[in-house]
């Protein structure tokens, strides 16, 4: 379970199935007469920040949704440290090392910030069945993920709904690195945010990102994503129509690509 | 890389965040006050150390209700059907193994009956929490018609007070220490369940925001059945104390007792919406509640016929108290 390993797999220049952290083969994934997903191909290399951009309904919640395990793909696989993978369920996913973090954050208002982290998970102690909450050890390690990972200054002892829109997408992320993942799938982390609280949130996924983890945007917005992502994916109408780096497409191209499903002129 | 501190800590000023303490814990303040008050107009009530035990033991299933209640507060739901459990359970039983002549005369056995009360409350209770966090029923809409079930049925078994009890059977509501113990016992254990273990934490999320505790993995359906089978069990429990009390169980036990037990929770501090409230906070309602049922039964003011009226007042106090808190709460949100 140590995030550590994967830097030692990452690199840009490792290509191929085998080696990237995610490996998606000709997934296919269909809601009775809808093709929500059609023979997406992609790779997802470790340790970089990869956004997955369309348009409603262009598949990205889908593709989501099947990595962090809450749909099952119709058809294709997908590969994770390049071995076959299914996940049944999101448990599944996170027992593999994928986080994701939902666009609603699932935090609970009324509980505090270290609550909110640990909330499912938290640390006990006790004799044999006997188990108690060990809150101690619970606000150290809630602050060790605030301070050290997320290198921010939260008071982890006040109730989450209190704090601005972008700490609470950190904490959200707080509570994705309390599982300790690999990999962390965030949907629209953005959107709604303010130009600080966005840039707020960019800088501690970059943070993450030399602490080793692989980041997956899904987004419908890309002028925010370009200065942040390794690669971006787009997708149309349910098909990967290109995977290109912020060096080799403009925002326009981008924006035509989303809309049209072909570079523009 | 940026290495530079985030500045995004939120200070609260210090006239908002002392005035939110101040709030949450508003039941000691209305506490101290009612004592004083009742020292100086009826000063029997508080004076000696016996009639301070009398509150306390007369306060015993109350005080089970409040925690009965407030813990289907927390998570979010509520329980009108608790008077009423509390209210069938010691009918049910007392029918079960009296030896009066209405009685059914199966079994005179105390032990069997302790057994009978609980596993009738937990019965309840779980066919509650089942209806509400399974099927999805309005819990109003259950916890009434369990209402109306259980206290037409305590009625429809026996109009006569339950009488012929084995005398062990009503020792534990009879024994003033005792049954402070139980009550006592009742509200450590409820903290520390509620505080300490993943169980009593999962009982917040779902009452601070369900679906969210849904997905960060708490079995939100699990936790409602337990929050409804625990509040069946400290109503039958309750039951039990208030057959003790009176030694036989009266014809209309439990009528009313709901209203009280809201009152009690309420003014405590635990949150009608849900995820917020302490026990400590629902111990000093109970105690509230009843120094006032005590001083007014113990002044010429008021007959015991207007009690339920004065119960139905402070409840009233208790929301507007409550609404203010949170009016407040709002604002001093929206200002950040």
């Amino acid at each position: 379970m140590s995030t550590e390993d994967t830097t030692t797999t990452a690199g840009d220049t490792e290509e191929g199935s085998n080696t990237s952290k995610i490996h998606i083969e000709n997934l296919r994934k269909v809601f009775g007469r809808i093709v929500a997903l059609d023979d997406v191909t992609l790779d997802i290399q470790a340790n970089e920040i990869f956004a997955l951009i369309g348009d409603n309904g262009a598949g990205k919640s889908t593709l989501l949704n099947i990595l962090s395990g809450a749909y099952e793909p119709t058809d294709g696989r997908v590969y994770y440290d390049g071995e076959p993978v299914s996940f049944d369920n999101p448990s599944d996913a996170r027992d593999r090392g994928i986080e994701t973090v939902y666009q609603d954050l699932a935090l609970m208002n009324d509980l505090d910030v270290a609550t909110n982290i640990y909330m499912g998970k938290f640390p006990t102690r006790g004799v044999g069945p006997l188990r108690f909450i060990d809150w101690d050890e619970t606000y150290r390690q809630a602050e060790e993920i605030i301070d050290t990972r997320l290198n921010r200054d939260l008071q982890l002892d006040t109730e989450v709904e209190f704090f601005s829109g972008g700490e609470r997408q950190l904490i959200a992320i707080a509570r994705a690195l309390a599982f300790d993942p690999e990999v962390i799938v965030l949907d629209e982390p953005t959107s709604a945010l303010s130009v600080d609280a966005t840039n707020l949130v960019y800088e501690t996924l970059e943070n993450l990102r030399e602490q080793g983890l692989t980041i997956v945007i899904v987004s419908h917005s890309i002028e925010d994503v370009l200065d942040l992502v390794d690669r971006i994916g787009i997708l149309y109408h349910g098909e990967l129509v290109e995977v290109t780096t912020p060096a080799d497409a403009d925002l326009e191209t981008l924006t035509s690509l989303i809309v049209t499903g072909q570079r523009g002129e | 890389m940026s290495t530079e501190r985030s500045t995004q800590r939120r200070w609260f000023s210090v006239s908002d965040d002392s005035l939110l303490t101040i709030l949450e814990h508003m039941i000691w303040p209305i506490l101290a006050i009612v004592i004083i008050g009742v020292l100086a107009t009826v000063p029997g009530t508080l004076s000696t150390f016996t009639s301070v035990r009398l509150i306390l033991w007369s306060a015993v299933p109350i005080g089970l209700l409040v925690l009965a209640e407030s813990i289907c507060l927390l998570s979010g739901h509520f329980d009108l059907s608790i008077g009423a459990v509390a209210g069938f359970s010691a009918m049910f039983t007392a029918m079960v193994i009296g030896n009066a002549p209405q009685d059914w005369n199966v079994v005179h056995n105390a032990w069997i009956g302790f057994a009978l009360v609980i596993s009738v409350g937990l019965l309840i209770g779980f066919v509650n929490g089942y209806m509400v966090g399974v099927v999805g029923i309005n819990p109003f809409l259950q916890t009434l018609s369990f209402l109306i079930i259980f206290q037409g049925a305590r009625t429809a078994i026996n109009t006569q007070p339950g009488s012929g009890l084995p005398h062990l059977f009503v020792q534990p509501g009879g024994t003033p220490d005792f049954a402070i113990g139980v009550f006592l016992l009742a509200f450590v254990l409820f903290g520390i369940v509620m505080r300490y273990t993943r169980f009593g934490q999962a009982v917040y999320a779902t009452g601070s925001d369900d679906h969210a505790a849904r997905e960060v993995g708490v079995s939100t359906e699990r936790v409602i059945i337990a929050v409804y089978a625990i509040s069946g069990v400290l109503s039958a429990v309750a039951g039990l104390m208030i057959a003790g009390y009176t030694s036989v169980v009266p014809p209309l036990i439990g009528d009313g007792l709901v209203f009280q037990a809201f009152a009690g929770a309420v003014i405590g501090g635990i949150s009608l919406f849900g995820g917020r409230g302490r026990v400590t906070g629902a111990l000093g309602g109970v105690i509230l509640i009843q120094i006032i049922q005590s001083a007014l039964s113990n002044s010429n003011l008021v007959s015991s016929t207007q009690n339920q009226m004065i119960n139905g007042i402070v409840l009233f106090v208790a929301i507007l108290l409550y609404s203010t808190q949170d009016r407040i709460r709002s604002r001093i949100l929206a200002s950040d």
